[in-house]
């Protein structure tokens, strides 16, 4: 009997609690064991980069935003890049400063979603809770700065568009001093927390060899010991000037790459207040044409989840000839089948969602009945004398 | 200028020659991704790989729109197979050797012959199916 | 039946189950739409509980433009949902193709596919949008009796 016959195959996607994006895989199982896998992406396909032949390089920057929520400064800087560098333009420094720090703002906040995923996935909700509820913290700094809590839209063609305050500054201070503190536990409880360590140790294991031959990048390959960081090897915006740490680890699975991303966390703060400190003064961008020159670039930038590309070519006119974007994601999917090998079917989602997929390569007020519209101090209240009258009393915690 | 990116263009007769030697000699040890571009008579295709201390190398190549046929590099990269799927559907690439395996990105049901990101090509030529 | 109805419809409106699913969306309006589950907003508080199948729902909150890859997939989900059922339309995209109007393999709104009984707008749109329009729809089938 041939042993293809022992398989049965299971479909996980495109529609499935575990995955925040349609993806779709066909699982070959033995009992409760993965023999092997076939990824199905795809779904997400929207036809960006014709799109962006059609439309002027300065549209293009707004779409190529939206290509994915998430780390959505991060494919806008790595055009904007490209773009400038064809067309000779000199970003003045205080931009490529605002930059950096809306890029590694980005970064804390992507990688507080991930660790709330990641517990989502093992079943862990607390986590989840608490690392979002850290991140709107994050959302708001964004919006206050930027004026949207995600797509941000600061780049422009040859720098940014807003400049960060006296009192942004001290905002940004004083919760990245917060954030520090919350971080600096849930590393304490993912070094001790043991049901944690043993539901992501030896899962998703990726060793170095193979991280190098299928071509992984970002947390997914430092975790495996790969010391490649576009930020320290190939430096854009103000990293040159930056003093950092490449964060790698040897464990070569989920757990590693938890730490790894929790390290960048710390060496994320470390970075915006040293940007914050040594940001110079000056004109936030510089014009740029509606034409640019014959030429072409290539842009790389380290986004949340790891090494982005961009190509752009540019024939004289103003809408550019051709727009290549090369994702993190797509370069860690060669990597899942490996991981998976041998697996049980129930560590898929997390092993999924270790390589922080993204698929898609994105003064309030409401109003309660009989009290009328209240603001966002006066709901608290609310809600903290309403407990109190419940008998829970949460007025006196500071969290 | 970017002084850490090298841009070159080889024929394609003598490409894979090329690419070993940048691959296995200059220490260029990492491919980013395959662009491939719509020139007319001609498809051409860029590989992007990078080495130490950030420098990139850009070697270009051609092959006549249809006619010619590029060989694959998943003997150095494994991870070219979805680049160069990514290819052969946007703008229909003739690749020599490349495992069999799923397409992508473009859907199960979309019509053959028809290539996306080829300059000809236009969305008008698709029947907009309105569900 | 009528008993049984209106039981059904209370429950509905009192606590509705929701499935979020993603129909090819840069994932902003998916981050808001959980971020609207977390405790900041906490949707939960209203009874609105995130199912995992079709076949629990009540509301099918949607993000993204329709890509044509996952258009089957939509319709089956969609055909899933038991009856009484309704959907709304989360963000730009998902209401009328947003800024991937025109693309070739978007179909540009998730009406194009499935019939939805709210939109909100937004790029993307916010946790308190969201909310907003849920309680808005739930108003409105109150107000259907």
């Amino acid at each position: 009997m041939d042993d293809k016959d022992k398989d049965v195959r299971i479909p996980f996607g495109p529609q499935h609690p575990a995955l925040k994006e349609p993806t779709s895989f066909s699982v070959a199982l033995r009992g409760e064991k993965i023999h092997s896998i076939q990824v199905r992406i795809g779904y997400n396909h929207r036809g960006i980069e014709k799109g962006c032949e059609q439309r002027t390089f300065i549209q293009d920057l707004y779409l190529l935003e939206r290509i994915c929520g998430i780390c959505s400064h991060s494919h806008s800087t790595c055009y904007a890049q490209a773009v400038e560098e064809i067309a000779n333009l000199q970003v003045p420094k205080r931009a490529l400063y605002i930059r950096t720090i809306i890029a590694e703002l980005e970064r804390v906040h992507s990688h507080l979603l991930w660790l709330g995923v990641a517990g989502h996935e093992i079943g862990f909700d607390t986590l989840l809770m608490y690392t979002w509820r850290d991140r709107e913290a994050v959302m708001d700094l964004m919006a206050e700065i930027t004026g949207n809590r995600v797509n941000y839209g600061i780049n422009t063609l040859g720098g940014v568009r807003r400049d960060i305050s006296l009192e942004q500054k001290e905002q940004v201070l004083k919760v990245i001093a917060k954030l520090e503190d919350q971080t600096k536990y849930y590393i304490q409880v993912a070094q001790e927390e043991v049901t944690l360590i043993q539901r992501l140790s030896g899962v998703g294991k990726l060793s170095q060899a193979d991280a190098k031959r299928l071509g992984a990048v970002g947390p997914t390959a430092r975790a495996s010991e790969i010391s490649a960081d576009v930020r320290k090897d190939d430096p854009y915006a103000a990293y040159g000037e930056l003093d950092f740490k490449v964060i790698t680890d040897n464990h070569c699975d989920v757990y590693g790459r938890t730490l790894v991303r929790m390290g960048e966390l710390l060496e994320a703060y470390s970075m915006i207040r040293q940007a914050l400190k040594n940001m110079p003064d000056g004109p936030l961008s510089v014009r740029a044409p509606r034409k640019i020159p014959v030429g072409e670039a290539l842009s790389r930038y380290e986004a949340p989840r790891g090494e982005d590309v961009h190509y752009v070519k540019s024939n004289g006119s103003d809408k550019p000839e051709r727009v290549k974007v090369r994702a993190p994601t797509l370069a860690n999917t060669q990597s899942i089948s490996k991981m998976l090998e041998d697996r049980y079917l129930a560590d898929m989602p997390i092993v999924v969602a270790a390589i922080d997929p993204c698929f898609s390569c994105t003064d309030r007020m409401i109003e309660v009945e009989e009290q009328g519209v209240m603001s966002w101090e006066q709901l608290r209240c609310y809600s903290i004398d309403w407990y109190k009258k419940q008998g829970v009393d949460f007025g006196g915690k500071k969290k | 200028m970017n002084d850490r990116r090298i841009w070159v263009e080889v024929p394609l007769a003598d490409f894979m020659d090329k690419f070993s030697y940048a691959v296995k000699e200059q220490g260029f040890s990492f491919l980013c991704t395959i662009t491939g571009l719509d020139e007319g008579e001609y498809l051409s295709f860029i590989y992007h790989l990078a080495g130490k201390d950030g420098v990139v190398l850009n070697i270009k190549t051609k092959a006549l729109k249809d006619k010619e046929s590029i060989k694959t590099v998943t003997g150095y990269f494994p991870s070219a197979a979805i680049y160069e799927r990514e290819l052969i559907d946007l703008l229909g690439a003739k690749v020599e050797g490349l495992p069999e395996g799923i397409r992508y990105p473009l859907p199960d049901d979309w019509p053959a012959g028809q290539y996306p990101l080829r300059k000809d090509w236009d969305a008008s030529v698709l029947e907009k199916k309105n569900g | 039946m009528g008993i049984i109805k209106k039981i059904i419809r209370w429950s509905q409106l009192k606590s509705p189950w929701i499935l979020h699913f993603n129909t090819g969306a840069c994932n902003a309006c998916d981050i808001e739409i959980i971020a609207a589950l977390t405790p900041r907003f906490d949707l939960e508080r209203l009874g609105v509980q995130l199912k995992a199948t079709p076949r629990h729902a009540d509301i099918l909150v949607c993000s993204g433009p329709v890509t044509r890859q996952i258009k089957k997939r939509l319709v089956r989900i969609y055909e899933q949902m038991p009856e009484p059922k309704f959907v709304v339309a989360v963000g730009s995209c998902a209401t009328s193709g947003g800024v991937f109007q025109g693309l070739y393999s978007v179909e540009g709104g998730i009406d194009q596919v499935i019939p939805v009984n709210a939109y909100i707008p937004g790029c993307p749109a916010s946790p308190q949008a969201i909310i907003d329009g849920v309680v808005k729809l739930l108003k409105q089938l109150e107000a259907m009796e």
